[in-house]
């Protein structure tokens, strides 16, 4: 069989599967943005509790392995929630990048100068809307490049799922691979296919980041 | 009547007693300067008046009325004072035009459309009809600060705080700013300002205040302080700077 044949019986299969993997993908990442921003608050939150449990939710999901987490979620818990395994999937996955985006969310809100705060307080602004306003729409520019990173990570972590059965792209090339003998072509196959992804991905970060600044792409100009 | 009226302030930061039991009255339509040395706890009085410090002790009133830094509604007493900073504080992500409308209308609650008409009316004022769409990255210094002080002004307030406002500028773009402050002066605002230029002190001023290690050591017109300076410490600094 030659290779552009073998490309022709596994190309809408594939791309079926990919609608799945971006599909648990985005969820996930939206869920994360949520996560990680609630956690961010927490954790530079005046309250002393708030930044305990800030701490506990970023120390643990960072520190096991996905896979941990993924077979904690729908296995481990089996007893006390069943979930299906695209919901197990993509919710440890949002839980796992949700402490990464938590902490990228809390170091720019950090670095926004202080005395931009000053400036909006001293305006009669409220705290509250000092956040919203100012420091926030600042600070997710600044964490647009890290975001996109870990985006861009939690993409590719979405192969982890395929374990729990979830036939996404990365399942089926390993189903392929063991019926058809021909790992090297299948995952050849999958790893562009994720490869154009990213690329796709990546573009988009950056159009977003041209589009959130609009003040650099002028003053540059 | 007076805008402001402090009696026995006290700030520390930790150990740093930097506001050792300051009394102040400013009186409307009154431009005091303060001056004195670094460290001397002007910049600190300055935000005390507007709350971004909170005082340890002692009173201050606003309007006649006493504010409690822990009951009473804070970001309501800073809509009555503008304040502009050493550093600008511009809003970079928002254009000249919004920088301006943002406190008007997200905090009193005015119409875009109006507040749009008395953003452009105060540019104008600042001599920046002109600069509405640009983004404060593009602007000079002068003219950054030029807009934060219409940005201060939009929210109409009875009182203005100038905290070292030409202290970061280039020396060429320092008068622009002294003259829309002069402008504003003869327009009958409340101002207190903290500055390291004695000419403009001097022209400028109904009160200076010599400050020194957190408290007044000597208070009066420009000519009692600058021509005749009763207090050995007020010689002192004065003669360091001529």
């Amino acid at each position: 069989m030659a290779f552009f044949s073998f490309i022709q019986e596994y190309f809408w299969g594939f791309l079926m599967a990919t609608r799945l993997t971006l599909l648990i993908t985005a969820v996930s990442l939206v869920l994360a943005v949520i996560i990680g921003l609630l956690f961010a608050f927490l954790k530079i939150s005046r309250n002393r509790a708030a930044n305990l449990i800030a701490d506990g939710y970023i120390g643990l999901t960072r520190g096991m392995p996905l896979i941990v987490q993924l077979m904690f979620l729908y296995f481990g818990i089996s007893k006390l929630l069943v979930l299906s395994p695209f919901w197990a999937g993509t919710l440890a996955l949002a839980f796992h990048s949700g402490g990464y985006v938590a902490e990228i969310l809390r170091g720019a809100i950090q670095n926004i100068d202080s005395g931009q705060t000053e400036a909006a307080r001293s305006l009669g602004m409220s705290r509250r809307k000092t956040m919203m306003l100012i420091v926030l729409p600042q600070a997710f520019r600044r964490a647009l490049p890290p975001l996109g990173n870990q985006f861009i990570i939690g993409l590719k972590d979405s192969t982890l799922v395929a374990y729990l059965g979830v036939p996404e792209l990365f399942s089926k090339a390993m189903t392929a691979a063991a019926a058809n003998y021909r790992p090297f072509e299948t995952y050849l196959m999958a790893g562009t296919y994720y490869l154009v992804l990213v690329i796709v991905f990546t573009w988009m970060v950056n159009k977003l980041e041209k589009r959130l600044t609009p003040d650099r792409q002028e003053a540059t100009a | 009547m007076s805008v402001i009226d402090i009696k026995g302030l006290h700030k520390s930061f930790g150990d740093l007693h930097i506001l050792k039991g300051m009394d102040l009255t400013i009186e409307t339509g009154q431009v005091v300067v303060i001056i004195g040395p670094s460290g001397s706890g002007k910049s600190t009085l300055l935000r005390c008046i507007n709350f971004l410090e909170s005082p340890d002790e002692g009173e201050i009133r606003v309007n006649g009325k006493l504010i409690d830094p822990k009951t009473s509604n804070l970001d309501k007493v800073r809509q009555h004072m503008g304040m502009v900073f050493q550093q600008f504080q511009l809003f970079p992500h928002k254009n000249v035009l919004h920088n301006i409308t943002i406190g008007p209308v997200n905090v009193k609650g005015v119409s875009n459309k109006k507040a749009v008409a008395t953003a452009r009316e105060l540019l104008k004022k600042v001599g920046l009809p002109d600069r509405e769409k640009a983004w404060p990255s593009q602007l000079s210094g002068g003219q950054k600060q030029r807009v934060a002080i219409a940005r201060a002004l939009a929210m109409d307030p009875d009182i203005m705080l100038f905290d070292e406002v030409t202290s970061a500028l280039d020396p060429e773009l320092v008068n622009e700013v002294l003259q829309v402050m002069q402008d504003l002066a003869a327009g009958g605002m409340t101002m207190v300002i903290v500055t390291h230029e004695m000419g403009f002190a001097r022209e400028m001023a109904d009160q200076v205040v010599m400050m020194d290690d957190g408290l007044i050591v000597e208070q009066g017109t420009p000519e009692q302080i600058f021509d005749n300076p009763q207090e050995e410490r007020t010689q002192a600094f004065l003669s360091q700077l001529f």
